[in-house]
């Protein structure tokens, strides 16, 4: 015989002394409630893992922007960044310019999932140290990424009455 | 405190400022990259004989000097600085800051004393730091990692 918890004097309910959070602002419920995919995590671009480390330098310096994300059958395996070009291929340009851009690339870079709270992407950019983080799912495909512009723009508009 | 309040009233002193290479404008990009990699910092500021910021040489000027084909060892740093150049006083609020990062994407800033002479360098990075310096039981708790929440066994 099953005997539901309303039948059962001996049940507690595990949560009667649950208290929600209380938050001082709108801005520290974002950070801790909101979703990392509720900041806006797009544009994003990027390039496949065999594309030369010139184009991928042109598509940068057109593009005006500081990251691409190397993507191999929609899952995220790099990231090529501003700090890439200074460390890795600036100063031996000619030897790197037509090699892929894998080659060069940071390797399976540090990322945040779509459904993490804002504080994680907070953390991501400080306490991981990383300027350009790839947003992605649960299944491993890129959604967007995040900066600290995209951050602090979610975090304007949640500090507007 | 609301955090606007403390962007208003807090100075951008109180930011954690770094110390970037500085330059002369008659420097070579090689030779700024060398002293950004040094530093690993990604700018060198270019100042005056007094010390006075005049313009800023970044990982953006690198990657156009690289598009356009030109040779880092020719380009001086003057010619192909970042037309982006932010300069704000320590004693102005942290709010300038914010504004240029948000309204302007600026990444680096470049801080002066009253005489206008560098003190540091901030940006993006100095206000992520105070942002989770501001909201410690939102930032400072999150798991850094690649393991999603429904992968991990806390409490466990």
């Amino acid at each position: 015989m099953t005997v539901s918890p309303e039948e059962n004097e001996e049940f507690v309910d595990p949560l009667q002394n649950y208290e929600p959070v209380e938050y001082e602002s709108r801005l520290e419920e974002a950070l801790a409630e909101e979703k990392v995919s509720a900041i806006s995590i797009l544009p994003c671009e990027t390039v496949s893992p065999t594309t030369s480390v010139r184009d991928a330098i042109d598509k940068l310096n057109s593009l005006s922007i500081s990251s691409l994300i190397i993507v191999d059958e929609s899952r995220v395996v790099g990231i090529f960044t501003e700090r890439d070009v200074l460390e890795r291929v600036a100063q031996q340009f000619s030897q790197v310019a037509d090699s892929p851009v894998s080659e060069v690339m940071t390797a399976d870079p540090f990322v945040v999932y779509g459904n993490d709270p804002v504080g994680a992407a907070v953390a991501a950019t400080t306490l991981a140290g990383y300027r350009h983080v790839p947003v992605i799912d649960e299944s491993g495909n890129l959604l967007g990424m995040i900066s600290p512009p995209r951050v602090f723009e979610f975090m304007n508009s949640r500090m507007k009455p | 405190m609301e955090f606007s309040s403390s962007l208003a009233t807090d100075p951008v002193r109180s930011l954690p400022l770094r110390e970037p290479p500085r330059i002369s404008g008659s420097y070579s990009a090689s030779a700024a990259i060398a002293a950004m990699r040094d530093k690993e910092l990604g700018c060198a500021v270019i100042v005056d004989d007094q010390g006075i910021p005049e313009g800023i040489f970044t990982e953006r000027s690198v990657i156009q000097i690289l598009s356009e084909g030109r040779s880092l060892d020719v380009c001086t740093v003057r010619q192909c600085a970042d037309s982006h150049f932010v300069v704000v006083r320590e004693e102005d609020p942290v709010s300038v800051v914010w504004n240029a990062i948000c309204n302007e994407h600026t990444r680096f800033v470049c801080v002066t004393d009253a005489e206008g002479k560098l003190v540091g360098l901030t940006g993006q990075r100095g206000m992520s730091e105070y942002v989770s310096e501001c909201f410690p039981w939102q930032v400072a708790v999150q798991r850094l990692g690649a393991t999603p929440w429904d992968q991990q066994r806390e409490g466990a």
